[in-house]
């Protein structure tokens, strides 16, 4: 291992532990805080669990186009587009059709959020990570002022729809008081090994990762580059329709404003650090969970929250400088 | 007799490779002094050890004299010696005048007015007109030029080094830049002009010196040579008698191409009009010097180059407006010219990278997937065709040297049933038996009934190996003479352009 | 009207000040995602150590926090040759929750008054007069035309004999200057920090400096448009569309227009040709 990169992980825990000692609370009893709060009891985890299945559906669709050689940012606001979609079909349309409907209609909406990105990367050359920040931020607004406004349920003190009625919800796979297992995960880990199946046996998968390792030879082996990086791109904002959907329907049971607590911009981080395989998402969105979940624990005991983000932010870096030296080196 | 600059006994290795081996060049003060060789002769690699981009491995540099070690580019622009590259240096989004200033400002706030006036007496000097605070990018390739003769005068070079000044000129406009330089010697300025066009030595330089694979030829006044002979002096005598080729049996033609009209990057057209028909069974070589547009031929064939017009039939099947995929499926083959960019995935593995390109075709393919076991066993096959080294197929190709990724890339063009292998230099990097193989594979092939159009920047490869040889300059295709169709020093002079 | 027209002004000056930021970085080739997070780190340094320094040595430590964060994008993006969009938001993370972190733990619970500021005006005054330096440097400064260079081809930079990642560092630390007075801006405003307070002012900016193609100037007036348009939904508070409050939807209208632009509607695309480029 290179002495810099060294140097430059010694640097992040050097940073946390400081940031650990000024707060009076030794790095050793942080980390077991952590830990307890995430993984220490049967509860805990089934926290963990759900603050990792939205990031682990969001980095499947984050990754998707990360292969095809685009950033795209616009998770969080094709999973805000897809959450409102899904609460306002499921509240029209009940029972298990409406619950089909609404994964259908937010998956198509967060493929619409996403196609200008990839419109414009294709065909104007407009880079596609301004476009989905800006995207985001639309999503953003709109979404409050649809909660706030024509969405909002008739006598609500918030700005929240109204609650989904409890057959149109997705029940938990397994309840037993203590534990429990959303389908969320459950689809997340699915829809992991699926793409993981595709990239690697499909004749579309190959094309979409040639066009992402190297788009000029990709262009000398006949394969439409623009035309896969519109795809990949609505592809990915489709995925992140669908976690919006899951979000509504199997936890929150309906759409409010500041319904998401920048999942979106966790699940950059979870793609970036999956690697190369997608089978990596899965540690990798845990990892992200384990620490948004343990992270309320170590707020409790005086540490603010901010730390695991400056961890995550440091981690990003360092492993983004580690592929770059590895890729150097093979030369 | 006083030299401007004396390079003597210039050594410089690449690895093993020796890319100038014990080169020396007397540069006359205010002359034009012509450098001439083929593609590789290691004449862009001399004028760089002079500019101070490269450090010889042993030799001396010499100014008025003086001998001189420069550490850098910087060093040497100090020292009075100044560069056009090929490509130009001029920065689109600066203007004129910061592109003329860049790097030697004379100090952190630019005195414009001042500058302006320098620039202009300059400009008048040499008969130029600019509108200094117009953007860069407005300016044609003429103008471009003529920007950077000002730039090298406003750095106050005395010795003037310019890599193939008028690629990109028309003819007209190749007189004024020489009607400039011309002047700029008679002021006392000293050029050094790399050219591979002869009619420019011929008219307007004093002396040449001709290099050849890395080493000193000769070095003679103009006025004692001829184009003729010169052109001879560049490709120099042959080292292998070509063979005799057997005729081709007449079996139809193969691959018609009539009259297309190709833009390159910049928008300018580079084939105007090219018209070259290639029979079935036939292996019909492309001469020519680099950059003469045989990149863009290829490119066009291929299906990722906009033909404007014209048309192109393989197997009497008109493509021209088919897409690369359908082409490839029909049985198109490449062996990209740019290895790393075109050919291989470079981070992928050997497996991976067998089937790039053949994606689609049967065995492969098999409905929406890839057929594992026949991937694998594919791979198998283009690694062992040409016996390739490599530490197992699941390898990245990065892992790979030169020379064995030439050898999987053009395994993988050969062995799917081809109908047309399109060949971008197939023995870049191979040895003389390597090279040889893979002749001998396009040969097998075009006897199965294909065909292949080969391109090389080297004339002896393609008299040995290729059934006919075509000449390309400037765009055109130039057939030689019947009775000259084998004929080194004929072919060799359609490609520089010599009568 | 004039009050409006005053509230623009305020409104648009962090937005400007980022907006300068993000030009002298972009314009060196270096794209920065990274402005809102330099801001917030500047705005929540600069209120801490308002209280114990003063304002303007409060200033002072917030344009430091922010200029070191710069140089650390300058370390990954140039040194380390990390992707600039990852490292832009491993910047924004590290100053979303570094900021979460300080302030928690270093504001002064029980001194719940307004903070000791430096007057708005002063960086409504430096927004001002930045464009038009940087304008000015871009047209007779050696550092404008280097930087150009080495934004559009730092290749052919480097063969006329200049040091394109110099040039580039010293962009940088000019982003970290002016996103810094853009964070402390928005302390001065409303004297007290708040989690998260800079809310996508470091993407509007960038937006704006899309819009003004990276020029100074027409960023400038971007900004200004931005700012009214801001203003205006100030005024609009309290109207009802749908049942919503206006501002709601007004305050997306700046990400529009960039899309719009972006998408190529407003003319040629003018991105630094050697963006991203080493």
């Amino acid at each position: 291992m290179n002495g810099k990169i060294t140097a430059l992980i010694a640097g992040a825990l050097a940073i946390l532990a400081t940031g650990l000692l000024i707060s009076g609370v030794s790095p050793m009893e942080a980390t077991k805080t952590l830990f307890q709060g995430s993984l220490g009891s049967l509860g805990a985890f089934s926290g963990t669990l759900k603050e990792t299945a939205p990031l682990l559906i969001l980095g499947l669709g984050v990754y998707i186009a990360l292969k095809a050689g685009l950033f795209n940012i616009g998770v969080e606001g094709q999973f805000l587009v897809g959450a409102t979609l899904a609460a306002t079909v499921g509240l029209r349309v009940q029972g298990p059709v409406g619950i089909l409907l609404s994964i259908l209609v937010a998956c198509l909406g967060g493929m619409l959020w996403a196609l200008p990105a990839g419109l414009i990367k294709a065909y104007r050359n407009g880079h596609e990570v301004i476009t989905t920040i800006m995207m985001n931020y639309v999503a953003g607004r709109f979404t409050d002022f649809l909660v706030q406004g024509p969405l909002k349920a008739a006598g609500s003190q918030e700005a929240s729809t109204a609650d989904l009625a409890t057959d149109t919800r997705i029940p938990a796979l397994i309840n037993s008081g203590a534990f429990e297992l959303g389908w969320s995960i459950c689809v997340g880990v699915i829809g992991v090994i699926m793409l993981w199946f595709w990239m690697r046996k499909t004749v579309a998968g190959y094309e979409l990762q040639a066009v992402g390792a190297n788009p000029t030879a990709s262009k000398f082996a006949g394969i439409s580059a623009k035309k896969i990086q519109v795809w990949a791109m609505s592809l990915s904002g489709g995925i992140a329709g669908i976690a919006g959907a899951f979000q509504v329907l199997a936890y929150e049971g309906r759409f409010y404003q500041g319904f998401s607590p920048g999942y979106g911009f966790d699940a950059l981080g979870v793609a970036l650090l999956a690697g190369n395989s997608a089978i990596g998402l899965i540690p990798a969105s845990l990892l992200f969970g384990i620490l948004a979940k343990g992270g309320v624990s170590l707020q409790a005991n005086g540490v603010p929250k901010g730390i695991t983000s400056v961890v995550l932010g440091a981690m990003i870096l360092v492993a983004a400088s580690i592929r770059f030296r590895s890729v150097k080196s093979g030369d | 007799m006083t030299f401007a600059v004396e390079l003597l006994g210039i050594s410089k290795h690449f690895g093993a490779v020796a890319a100038l081996d014990n080169v020396s060049l007397s540069v006359e003060k205010g002359t034009i002094h012509a450098l001439v060789g083929e593609n590789g002769a290691g004449k862009t690699t001399l004028m760089r050890v002079l500019y101070g981009a490269l450090q010889p491995d042993s030799g001396e540099v010499k100014l008025d004299d003086q001998p001189h070690t420069f550490k850098n580019s910087k060093d040497a622009i100090q020292h009075g010696i100044g560069m056009v590259s090929q490509h130009y240096g001029i920065i689109p989004a600066l203007t004129c005048l910061q592109n003329l200033i860049l790097g030697a400002e004379g100090g952190p706030i630019v005195k414009v007015s001042e500058a302006k006036k320098r620039a202009d007496e300059l400009a008048k000097r040499m008969g130029f007109e600019f509108d200094w605070d117009s953007d860069a990018e407005t300016l044609s390739p003429a103008g471009a030029q003529k920007l950077e003769i000002l730039k090298l005068l406003w750095r106050n070079a005395k010795v003037m080094i310019l890599d193939e000044p008028t690629a990109m000129l028309s003819p007209s406009d190749s007189e004024a830049l020489f009607a400039s330089l011309r002047k700029l010697v008679d002021e006392g300025a000293t050029v050094i002009l790399v050219t591979h066009r002869l009619p420019e030595v011929m008219d307007h330089c004093k002396t040449v010196t001709v290099l050849r694979g890395g080493k000193l030829i000769s070095s003679h006044p103009v006025s004692e040579v001829t184009d003729r002979s010169l052109a001879e002096l560049i490709v120099g005598g042959s080292l292998v008698e070509p063979p005799v080729i057997e005729p081709v049996r007449d079996l139809g033609i193969a691959l018609d191409i009539s009259k297309i009209v190709v833009k390159d990057d910049r928008r300018h057209d580079v084939l105007k009009g090219l018209d070259l028909q290639v029979k079935r069974g036939e292996v019909v070589g492309i001469a020519g010097v680099d950059g003469s547009g045989q990149r863009e031929l290829f490119q066009a064939l291929l299906g990722v180059r906009k033909i404007d017009s014209g048309s192109v039939s393989i197997d009497d099947q008109e493509v021209t407006n088919w897409s690369s995929a359908k082409r490839l499926q029909f049985g198109l083959r490449l062996i990209a010219e740019d290895r790393h960019e075109e050919g291989v995935i470079e981070d992928w593995s050997l497996e991976d990278n067998a089937i790039l390109g053949l994606q689609r075709l049967e065995p492969i393919q098999k409905s929406l997937f890839i057929s594992t076991p026949d991937r694998h066993k594919w791979a198998e096959v283009v690694a062992e065709k040409f016996s390739t080294k490599h530490g197992g197929l699941n390898q990245p190709m990065r892992t790979l040297s030169g020379g064995n990724q030439q050898r999987f890339v053009a395994a993988r063009a050969l062995e799917m049933s081809p109908k047309l292998i399109l060949a971008f230099q197939p023995a870049r990097g191979l040895d003389l038996n390597g090279t040889a193989d893979v002749y001998a594979a396009i040969r097998e092939k075009c006897k199965a009934g294909a065909s292949a159009l080969v391109v090389s920047f080297d004339l002896d490869e393609l008299l040995i190996h290729c059934d006919r040889i075509v000449a390309m300059n400037r765009g055109e295709l130039r057939q030689p003479k019947p009775e000259e169709a084998r004929d080194r020093q004929a072919i060799g002079r359609l490609m520089v352009g010599a009568q | 009207m004039i009050d409006v027209l005053r509230l623009a002004l305020i409104m648009a000056t962090p937005l400007c000040l980022a907006a300068m930021g993000g030009y002298t970085s972009e314009r060196g080739g270096i794209t920065n995602i990274g402005l809102e997070g330099l801001m917030l780190m500047s705005a929540c340094v600069t209120a801490l150590c308002s209280a114990h320094f003063g304002a303007l040595g409060g200033v002072a430590c917030g344009v430091l926090s922010s200029t070191l964060l710069s140089i650390l994008h300058w370390l990954s993006t140039q040194k380390y040759r990390i992707d600039h969009v990852i490292s832009g938001m491993a910047i924004n993370a590290i100053a979303a929750g570094g900021t979460n972190f300080l302030y928690g733990k270093f504001s002064d619970p029980n001194n719940s008054g307004k903070l000791v500021v430096m007057p708005t005006n002063y960086f409504v005054v430096a927004a001002i007069i930045v464009p038009f330096l940087l304008w000015v440097n871009s047209k007779y400064g050696r550092f404008g035309i280097r930087l150009m260079a080495a934004g559009s081809d730092p290749d052919k930079a480097r063969l006329m004999g200049t040091e394109p990642i110099t040039i580039r560092f010293w962009g940088l630390t000019a982003t970290g200057i002016f996103c810094g007075l853009a964070g402390s801006m928005l302390v001065s405003e409303v004297q007290a920090f708040t989690d998260n307070m800079t809310a996508g002012r470091g993407y509007i900016a960038l937006a704006a400096l899309i819009l003004g193609g990276w020029r100074p100037i027409p960023t400038f007036v971007a900004c200004l448009g931005f700012g009214f348009l801001s203003a205006l939904r100030v005024q609009l508070d309290g109207t009802q569309i749908f049942g919503a409050n206006i501002p709601a939807v007004w305050a997306s209208l700046p990400y529009i227009v960039t899309i719009v632009a972006l998408a190529g509607f407003f003319g040629r695309n003018r991105t630094p040709a050697g963006i991203g480029k080493l």
